[in-house]
């Protein structure tokens, strides 16, 4: 390695990073070509095919530290990182993103007859079926009584990360060991993962709080491996678990997960050899990745979408819905925004080409619509709707109608070098369309926090355009409905509401409340394809670009696949080293 | 004595509830909150955000949440970590001998290479040694130590390949003395040598000073040895400044190195408190100030106390 040329990037970088971290928001940076995507999973795939060794360890860097892995707490994804080698729940999701059985025999539909509905069509009952046999890691055996206690307990520990799903549950009935008879109060749609991992009952049912036991740390589940030490801030030892339902897997002996610092230090202790694999790396540093013969990039896509929101009410703390904002209010001038932004050189320049020009709510997974498109960059099509809905030059070149400059200001979380360099080509561009824009930037404890009294402008209504990214899970129900529904519109009443961009619209209301009241997976396909393109119709935001996941390993891991929906480490059971 | 101790520590009451009000104060003031992190969670729901704000006492107000703090902490509860879902103590617990470790070994270490460079300096002051010391020490006090740190593990992790890069251990072996002071060598030197420039810099100034002076003349006249001169009559009376300074530095024991921690990804209580920092996760926070202001106060009594045993004049009323 050439000294000159390493020193001055890590120690700037280094230095960066630090200040980054105070600001850098938890979801997972990440950003792929579907090309690349394709190329690893074939490469991942070819590894696999011949027959993997047995044994050895992989010392894996996350760079930021899990703080709990009982899933019942964790909201971090690196404590999803670490815990995927280990809790398991009855179905999840795989890379293509159609549901499969883990611990049930299948996933119940209503095709199948594991799905029934009441006679008026409003409650719903879903049967599972454990796979016979199944054992803790500590050999006791998991039963339907598992199935209960889990729910039972998200919905009694305050402390619960979230009750999506379980508080739509009416009652559990087990009519024997292996069987779960799991009644709705509603049509509840993302049933399939609403158990995405069970809690055990004889370990915890004895435990008043969950915190306070060592379940907090070193969850007891049914996975490839067990955690056998916890070092915090430091190490995560996880050893095969010899209980594991598929003979002969694990191939690993261990895993070990080590906190580093910052991505930067993961990067260099994956060159030297320190470690054999890595999460997370930020789309500027591939380049440097793929330079290495010895390390492989590992490309997926996800449904993380950068974007530019859009407010739609009027600028104002509290934002009242019912006043247009001046400038953004009218559909054109969003429509000429978009046309305005040249989302592929982002694309291009600032990521390296790892990641997918944007062009819809939720691009991945059985709800996407791939016909779903955005305005294209067209800065004369951009001119044309700006002069159309009367905003004129003035003398100065920024655009104006009855006393009012074109004049917007565009918040992002401080810290983050891509969005901010996003934020000075608009500048840029839009200058020349004659628009004004205007950088404020905010530590992202402020931008994001989500919460009315801390004072997020997206929360009162304090914003123009807002640069963040957030995500779809793989059923959008959820997200649909906070976000899009008139009903989640921010106010001094329902402050935590999450229609910010303050989007109404009797119809789409509508179609919102009908996908989220079905089952039907084929309907509610077609009825999110249109909820996605009456969005892109209302243009409440500009979709920049489609992030990926990029995770790193040495050439000598084999047997990893890239996953669109969960983490890298969702298959460690296949994770093997070359012999 | 006994008196002055036992007056001085309960003027500390009071000043330390301020500190405490203070801190409440200027942290909650700080825009933002610990839920942020729930934002960006496909799941979280806005009836999850209500029930966690409530869960943590966030939705109370703040006078009320200040008192609720100060009642659990001295009775021994020092709250609840938002992030960790742990007891706050027990984090502290178990971070405080990584940082006890480091600091210890930096500490003593500072110490005892920094006394014999400051006595030789002042003594032979103006000599090549001098000189040497002088540049290297400025140069390593104006250093910051994320730089220094990182060139450091550029040259002796990377380059040479000598050292590991970071941690305290290699993770999943069993303890082994060798591999940790393999990890202990860098950390230490990039803390040692910009204290090391301190504390040569405070005694040099302040032997010049002694050995100038009528007694030390009076010592050299009547014929004592370099050593007794030097060490019993100079040193002694030239030590106050580096004790004072000595013992205030005390308190980072407990503290931890911020940045040195966060380089080298040490489990310490540095990288604790700048983890929970970035997580407005204000129980730990709290606890940890909390404790590192009682000890400041309690290290500038230690500071004066020993004045006391080093120049008898100072008398203690």
């Amino acid at each position: 390695m050439n000294w000159t040329s390493v020193r001055v990037p890590l120690v700037i970088a280094g230095a960066l990073s630090i200040v980054a971290t105070a600001c850098a928001p938890s979801t997972a940076p990440s950003g792929a070509s579907p090309a690349a995507t394709a190329a690893a999973t074939a490469a991942a795939t070819v590894a696999a095919t011949a027959a993997p060794a047995r044994g050895g360890t992989v010392v894996f860097a996350v760079w930021q530290e899990p703080t709990t892995l009982a899933p019942i707490y964790a909201n971090q994804t690196v404590a999803g990182v670490v815990g995927d080698a280990v809790t398991e729940g009855l179905a999840m999701t795989d890379p293509e993103g159609t549901y499969v059985p883990v611990l049930a025999k299948s996933v119940p539909t209503v095709a199948n007859g594991g799905v029934t509905l009441s006679s008026d069509g409003k409650k719903m009952t879903v049967k599972w079926e454990l796979q016979p046999g199944l054992k803790w890691s500590d050999g006791k055996p998991v039963t339907s009584q598992d199935i209960v206690f889990t729910w039972q307990t998200y919905m009694k520990d305050p402390k619960a990360v979230s009750r999506a799903g379980f508080s739509e549950i009416e009652k559990i009935d087990t009519p024997d060991d292996v069987t779960a008879l799991v009644a709705y109060k509603s049509l509840y749609g993302p049933y399939p993962t609403n158990f995405y991992a069970l809690l055990p009952k004889h370990l915890l049912e004895k435990e008043a709080d969950i915190s306070k036991s060592d379940y907090n740390r070193k969850p007891l589940g049914t996975g490839p491996f067990k955690i056998t030490e916890f070092k915090a801030g430091d190490s995560i030892v996880a050893e095969r678990n010899e209980n594991y339902r598929k003979p002969g897997k694990p191939y690993l002996d261990k895993i070990i997960f080590r906190s580093v610092p910052s991505s930067t230090v993961a990067i260099a202790q994956l060159k030297a050899g320190e470690v054999q694999g890595m999460w997370n790396l930020l789309e500027s540093e591939t380049p440097d990745i793929e330079k290495e013969p010895t390390l492989k990039l590992s490309f997926s896509p996800s449904n993380s979408v950068e974007r530019i929101e859009i407010n739609l009410a009027e600028n104002a703390d509290p934002a009242d819905p019912s006043k247009p904002h001046p400038i953004l209010g009218d559909v054109r001038v969003r429509r000429a925004l978009i046309h305005a932004t040249p989302k592929q050189q982002l694309v291009d320049k600032l990521l390296f080409g790892k990641a997918k020009v944007g062009s819809s709510v939720n691009p991945q997974g059985w709800a996407a619509d791939k016909t779903v498109t955005q305005e294209p960059y067209d800065p004369k099509k951009a001119d044309e709707l700006l002069d159309q809905a009367g905003w004129t030059k003035g003398p100065d070149g920024i655009r104006a109608k009855g006393g009012v400059k074109m004049s917007l200001t565009i918040n992002t979380t401080t810290g983050n070098k891509t969005r901010e360099q996003v934020e000075q080509v608009l500048v840029d561009e839009w200058k020349q369309r004659g628009i004004e824009l205007k950088i404020v930037n905010m530590p992202s404890s402020v931008f994001l926090s989500g919460s009315w009294d801390d004072k997020d402008p997206r929360q009162r209504g304090t914003y123009d355009l807002a640069l963040y990214t957030t995500n779809a899970a793989i059923d959008p129900g959820v997200h649909m409905s906070q976000r899009y529904h008139s009903r989640q519109i921010p106010t001094a009443q329902n402050k935590s509401g999450q229609n910010r961009v303050r989007i109404s619209d009797g119809e789409l209301d509508k179609m919102i409340d009908e996908a989220g009241n079905s089952i039907d997976q084929a309907k509610r396909k077609e009825l999110y394809g249109k909820i996605f393109r009456k969005i892109n119709e209302i243009a409440p935001a500009i979709w920049l670009y489609e992030r990926g996941r990029i995770d790193a390993f040495r050439t000598n891991v084999l047997g990893w696949v890239p996953h669109a929906w969960g983490n890298i480490t969702w298959n460690t059971e296949d994770w093997s080293l070359k012999k | 004595m006994g008196r002055y101790v036992a007056r001085r520590l309960i003027q500390a009451v009071p000043l330390l509830l301020l500190i405490s009000v203070a801190s409440f104060a200027l942290l909650k003031a700080a825009p933002g909150g610990p839920l942020a992190a729930y934002e960006s969670n496909p799941l979280v729901t806005a009836e999850d955000m209500a029930r966690l704000r409530s869960a943590f006492g966030l939705d109370q107000p703040l006078p009320v949440q200040y008192v609720t703090w100060l009642s659990r902490f001295v009775l021994g509860d020092w709250g609840y970590s938002y992030a960790y879902h742990q007891q706050v103590l027990g984090l502290i617990g178990e971070r405080l001998p990584n940082t006890a470790y480091l600091m210890g070994t930096v500490y003593v270490f500072t110490l005892l290479v920094a006394i014999p460079i400051g006595i030789v300096v002042a003594i032979r002051q103006y000599s090549w040694f001098d000189h040497l010391t002088t540049g290297a020490t400025f140069a390593f006090l104006s250093t910051p130590t994320f730089w220094l740190g990182l060139l450091l593990i550029i040259v002796f992790g990377l380059q040479l390949g000598w050292l590991p890069l970071g941690g305290i251990d290699t993770p999943g072996t069993s303890f082994d003395v060798v591999d940790r002071l393999r990890h202990l060598v860098l950390p230490v030197l990039t803390l040692s040598l910009v204290g090391l420039g301190r504390y040569t810099r405070y005694l040099r100034a302040s032997m010049l000073e002694t050995i100038h002076n009528d007694y030390i003349r009076t010592a050299w006249a009547k014929g004592l040895n370099e050593r007794g001169v030097v060490l019993r009559h100079a040193f002694k009376n030239a030590a106050s400044p580096l004790v004072t300074i000595a013992a205030l530095d005390l308190p980072e024991l407990f503290v931890g190195a911020l940045v040195t921690e966060q380089i080298f990804g040490w489990p310490g209580m540095g990288r604790l408190f700048w983890d929970a920092a970035t997580r407005f996760d204000y129980p730990i926070l709290m606890g940890i100030l909390a404790v590192s202001s009682g000890l400041i106060v309690f290290a500038n009594l230690v500071a004066d106390v020993m004045y006391g045993y080093l120049d008898p004049r100072i008398r203690y009323t």
